[in-house]
């Protein structure tokens, strides 16, 4: 077995080592380069998806908060008013029962009273009626003497009444 | 005693006829080469089995680091995306260099301690060069190029042409064949010191003793780490920097 010369390019091998480089070359990106950059072609494409959709989740979420913010804000005037109608309401109510309270009130008291007068007027006709008899008796014993009784109870009743204007 | 250093061994010769070139040589070179490459490849294949997107493995991980720093290498040397296509050339030329410099620490004969091999590589290198040139300036401007500053220049711009390939191959070349001599003459040192050490023990014990070279233990394993592992390293680095560099330059016309 021989040995080739220490320094020297050998044609042949010289040769065989070209093509081992391109072998080696394509063998390189075959089995490394290929399949590695694949997938950080898909990681990348994967970061890029999601970046995507979060920001398309962050925008919905913001329109979706504003939705919610006005129409929050319109269910608390519309709270505001139905509570202004109700308030509104409630005094009106409150106004009438009071008025209509007043004016029973008023209308039994004048009733009331009517009856005190009306009362007050039997009493006093009873009385008199009273008083007229035990007078026409009375003076019928003093005197002793029949008197019509139509006239005596004219001159009693006048007397009564002369009494009752200047009591 | 005497020292020799041989050229890579010829295992099997194929007579071809081809006047100038020969016959086939299946050298060590050539083996070892094979086997350099066999080993890559089966490297990135047991590195890229079963990727994923997410929830990556350590060995997809390293496979991602490594095509990352390949990338990164070649992009901000050259400073754009434009000389993408270099960068499985540049592996190729990295991954075989490193490997076949450091294979000769398991004993086999580097590929790289055969000129062939780096004149091979050197040559792709300078033809992708002049190609860029050529692109770049059309084969006027590529040729007018040799010209500047004055016409006298001419043969000197030649000569510094062809002077690209030859330094890159020999600096290849001299370097790891360099720590081939250098290894073998402190192996060879360290076995005479050590005969002659424990020579001088009389009686049986010394010519036994002596006839091991003891001395050989250890001590060439930290030589062994500058003019193997550093300088092989160093090598495959810097030949891979020369070629995007000169592509590089000779693309930007």
């Amino acid at each position: 077995m021989g040995t080739q010369e220490l320094v020297g390019v050998i044609p042949w091998t010289f040769i065989a080592q070209i093509c081992n480089l391109f072998i080696q070359l394509w063998l390189l990106k075959k089995f490394l380069f290929k399949p590695v950059n694949e997938i950080l072609e898909k990681r990348k494409a994967l970061a890029d998806k999601e970046i995507k959709d979060a920001r398309a989740a962050k925008a919905e979420a913001r329109s979706m908060k504003e939705q919610y913010e006005t129409s929050l804000s319109k269910a608390q005037a519309e709270a505001a008013d139905i509570v202004a109608a109700a308030q509104k309401d409630a005094q009106r109510k409150a106004e009438t029962v009071v008025k209509e309270a007043e004016s029973q009130a008023a209308h039994i008291k004048a009733k009331a009273e009517a009856d005190i007068e009306q009362e007050k007027k039997k009493a006093i006709n009873e009385a008199k009626d009273t008083i007229g008899g035990l007078a026409m008796d009375i003076a019928g014993k003093v005197v002793e003497k029949e008197i019509n009784e139509k006239d005596h109870k004219k001159l009693i009743e006048e007397f009564i009444g002369n009494v009752g204007e200047a009591s | 005693m005497n020292f020799e250093i041989a050229g890579s061994k010829i295992y099997y010769s194929i007579h071809t006829g081809v006047p100038v070139l020969g016959d086939f040589n299946i050298t060590e070179t050539l083996v070892v080469s094979w086997i350099v490459m066999a080993i890559i490849t089966l490297l990135c294949i047991f590195l890229t089995r079963n990727m994923s997107v997410e929830n990556i493995s350590k060995r997809q991980a390293v496979a991602e680091m490594i095509v990352e720093a390949a990338n990164n290498l070649v992009r901000s040397n050259t400073g754009s995306n434009r000389f993408d296509w270099l960068i499985p050339l540049v592996a190729a030329i990295f991954s075989t260099s490193i490997i076949s410099n450091l294979i000769c620490l398991v004993g086999l004969r580097s590929p790289t301690a055969d000129l062939s091999t780096e004149a091979a590589w050197a040559v792709v290198v300078f033809i992708i060069i002049t190609g860029c040139k050529i692109k770049a300036g059309g084969i006027g401007g590529y040729l007018k190029g040799f010209t500047t500053p004055i016409a006298v220049m001419t043969p000197f711009n030649i000569l510094s042409e062809l002077a690209t390939p030859v330094s890159m191959a020999c600096r290849h070349f001299g370097n790891i064949l360099s720590g081939i001599v250098i290894d073998g003459l402190i192996y060879a040192a360290l076995a005479i010191a050590s005969s002659a050490i424990f020579g001088a023990i009389p009686g049986a014990v010394g010519d036994f003793l002596s006839q091991i070279p003891i001395l050989s233990v250890g001590i060439p394993a930290v030589l062994g780490f500058y003019f193997d592992w550093f300088t092989g390293c160093m090598q495959a680095f810097i030949f891979s920097m020369l070629t995007i560099m000169y592509i590089a330059n000779a693309a930007e016309g």
